[in-house]
């Protein structure tokens, strides 16, 4: 096949809905309330289906092959450990604290399970994508460097997270093909610098705004000291608050965005390299917007505010093909239990894009 | 009645996926007999039906045909192929039907909030009371210990009270008969506290918590045993602990839900909702105190003569306050305590 081949832009494109996503999302929540979250499991990997099935790549969809009864399986026992752990926790915190060093010992193995169970159970044009990662590596980038991160106060964290994308986007293959993630540390420790800035100059606007109302409460209120104190404990909360809803509407679309960018302007895939341009801009007004909406449906935006996210997130992400999609070849299978993703996915270690 | 010839004549164009290479090659499927047929220039296969999986159809997402062997087609003609699969005898499960339907997904929305509502409402406080009585005497030291070293830190300061009238009070409140159960071995203990004000609380472990200007604004020794009473009550129902769990599992349930879009909206309805449960703890623990209080030969009215003092303390330090009292109704739910008045009537009637 030695065609000639323009290098093409091919973009990712979403086809979901909210209206249509809305639906499947309603009744199998029904179904999984009303079978006490057995169901829970079928729900899943429709609402994955979902996505992945409307996800396209020069005309061609992904899809998501989970068994909802191996996923049940890993539920049960990621359920079971959750409740072990909550026990041992109330009853001796002590033994609590056993339980979570035990857990964060696992837990590197659990993610690198779930990565394989989660890239093994995604294909695209027929062919699977794999994940290669080991459990050394794992223990590496998920519990070594983390703590490395803590130890140093957040001044190594932009190391440790280039480790965990270096770790999930460098071990990932599709069919026999593999991904290649050449991000440095610098680039991530330019985001984090920023992201640095951004946080204290957020805490000293909110504390200046806090100061000016505080004086004016102090003018106007007038009167008792003790009237005084609670205005200024009033205000102290207020500032809490506000920093933590602008530094979630504010600089987390910009983290995102910027992440998001560099991780995948970053990775390829043979010698076909992804891109992304997400804006900052663009995503903060769809986490507002979704908020707002969820905040004043009680939660029944909630789907339409996911495929808004995953729309924009999607469609703003191009592969730039070298040479014709038909070429790759299917890789070894492997069949891989559920157990580690759905183990992972309980305790909720956020391994998402 | 559909002929053997019209069947030949459905023919819906796919594009198939050998599942060894990603090349895509342009295929029309038609039925003949029992078999699906696939072809096109480099592709001809026919498969039994009774081997094949189609997807269930997702909004506008192709529907996938798949084979036995790993391959399959990718199909867009979403008309065409409900008409190729209705000949071929194939019917959609009842989930899907459910999902292609507004009604059903009505029907979804009403069981879903009838759920969460029922679970709220019911499940929550039983789920919590079940929990509380069941936390061992070790959690409940911890958290009550962590508490008040918190509390110390942040908003008291030590007692300015004499340690005699301390003594006094603690005595005069451990020679009142504590009706029916064993006592919880609770303690009384002071601290000062301008930011606060007036005001006691009893923590899970069973300390109670009050305040020298709850004991300055009383007018009688047995307006302070009204409160003191009204807290073990708090503490027998283990009320404060049933609070924590609830707030818990309501935080923890609505930030999973919300996920990644926000935890901070986890929070706000959160407090909120936490707010409905303390009136009716309030009013159970008014209960016990007039119960407690009438088997020692007190008169109830001394909590709500307290009541009534600490009303118009709280009242005169913000506006705010003052006008959640004055206006029941929208206010009055979201208040902490219920409206002070009602439960000063309760207990006036006692």
């Amino acid at each position: 096949m030695s065609q000639t081949f323009n290098t093409q832009t091919l973009p990712f494109q979403f086809s979901g809905k909210g209206g249509e996503y809305f639906r499947i999302w309603i009744v199998n929540l029904a179904l999984t309330i009303l079978t006490l979250g057995i169901y829970s499991a079928w729900a899943k990997v429709r609402r994955l289906q979902y996505f992945y099935r409307n996800t396209s790549l020069a005309n061609h969809g992904f899809d998501y092959h989970g068994d909802p009864k191996a996923i049940l399986k890993g539920r049960l026992i990621g359920v079971a450990l959750l409740v072990l752990y909550y026990a041992s926790e109330s009853f001796d915190p002590t033994l609590g604290l056993v339980a979570f060093a035990v857990l964060m010992l696992v837990m590197p193995w659990l993610v690198q399970r779930s990565l394989r169970f989660k890239l093994h159970n995604s294909s695209y044009r027929g062919l699977r994508f794999g994940f290669d990662g080991t459990v050394g590596d794992a223990y590496k980038a998920f519990l070594l460097w983390p703590v490395i991160g803590y130890f140093t106060l957040g001044l190594l964290a932009a190391v440790a997270h280039q480790r965990i994308k270096a770790y999930q986007h460098g071990n990932s293959r599709y069919g026999s093909e593999g991904f290649s993630f050449n991000v440095r540390e610098g680039k991530f420790f330019g985001i984090y610098f920023k992201l640095l800035g951004m946080v204290i100059l957020l805490i000293i606007a909110v504390a200046l705004l806090a100061g000016v109302f505080g004086g004016m409460a102090a003018v106007f209120g007038g009167g008792m000291s003790e009237e005084r104190k609670i205005a200024a404990i009033g205000i102290a909360i207020a500032a809490a608050i506000g920093i933590y809803l602008a530094a979630f509407l504010l600089i987390g679309p910009w983290f995102a965005a910027r992440i998001q960018n560099l991780v995948w302007s970053g990775t390829s895939l043979g010698p076909h390299i992804f891109s992304s341009n997400v804006r900052a801009r663009d995503l903060f007004w769809i986490y507002l917007t979704n908020f707002i909406g969820i905040l004043l449906t009680l939660g029944l935006f909630k789907p339409f505010a996911d495929i808004r996210l995953a729309k924009y997130r999607l469609e703003h992400m191009a592969l730039n093909a070298q040479s014709s999609l038909d070429e790759f070849l299917a890789g070894q299978q492997q069949s891989i239990s559920a157990m580690g993703e759905e183990t992972a996915d309980v305790f909720d270690f956020d391994i998402a894009f | 009645m559909i002929l053997p010839s019209d069947v030949r004549k459905v023919q819906v164009k796919a594009v198939y996926f050998d599942g060894q290479s990603a090349r895509a090659h342009e295929v029309v499927l038609f039925l003949s007999g029992n078999s699906l047929g696939v072809k096109a220039d480099h592709v001809s296969r026919m498969v039994a039906l009774s081997s094949l999986r189609v997807s269930e159809p997702l909004g506008e997402a192709p529907r996938l045909i798949k084979f036995p062997d790993g391959a399959h087609c990718e199909v867009r003609d979403h008309a065409g192929l409900v008409e190729l699969l209705a000949i071929g005898g194939h019917r959609e499960g009842l989930v899907v039907q459910m999902q292609s339907r507004w009604r059903w997904a009505l029907a979804a929305v009403v069981i879903a909030v009838a759920a969460v509502a029922a679970g709220y409402r019911w499940g929550l406080p039983s789920v919590s009371e079940w929990i509380a009585f069941k936390l061992p005497d070790k959690a409940l030291a911890q958290m009550g210990e962590s508490t008040l070293s918190y509390l110390d830190q942040s908003v008291f300061s030590p007692s300015k009270l004499p340690g005699g009238r301390q003594q006094a009070l603690q005595k005069a409140f451990g020679q009142l008969v504590i009706p029916d159960e064993i006592d919880a071995g609770h303690v009384i203990v002071f601290r000062d506290s301008p930011v606060i004000g007036a005001n006691a609380m009893a923590l899970p472990d069973g300390t109670i918590v009050v305040t020298d200007q709850l004991v300055s604004l009383a007018e009688h020794d047995e307006e302070i045993l009204g409160v003191l009473a009204h807290e073990l009550g708090h503490l027998k129902r283990r009320h404060s602990l049933r609070m924590l769990i609830q707030g818990s599992i309501v935080g923890a349930v609505v930030a999973w839900y919300i996920g990644d879009v926000s935890s901070v909206a986890a929070g706000l309805p959160t407090l909120m909702l936490q707010m409905r449960y303390s009136r009716d703890h309030e009013r159970e623990a008014d209960v016990y105190a007039a119960r407690m209080l009438k088997e020692n030969g007190i008169s109830p009215v001394r909590l709500a003569d307290m009541l009534k003092r600490l009303e118009q303390t709280h009242a005169s330090r913000t506006t705010q306050q003052k006008k959640a009292a004055e206006e029941p109704g929208f206010s009055d739910y979201f208040a902490s305590h219920p409206a002070t008045r009602e439960r000063i009537q309760a207990l006036e009637k006692e």
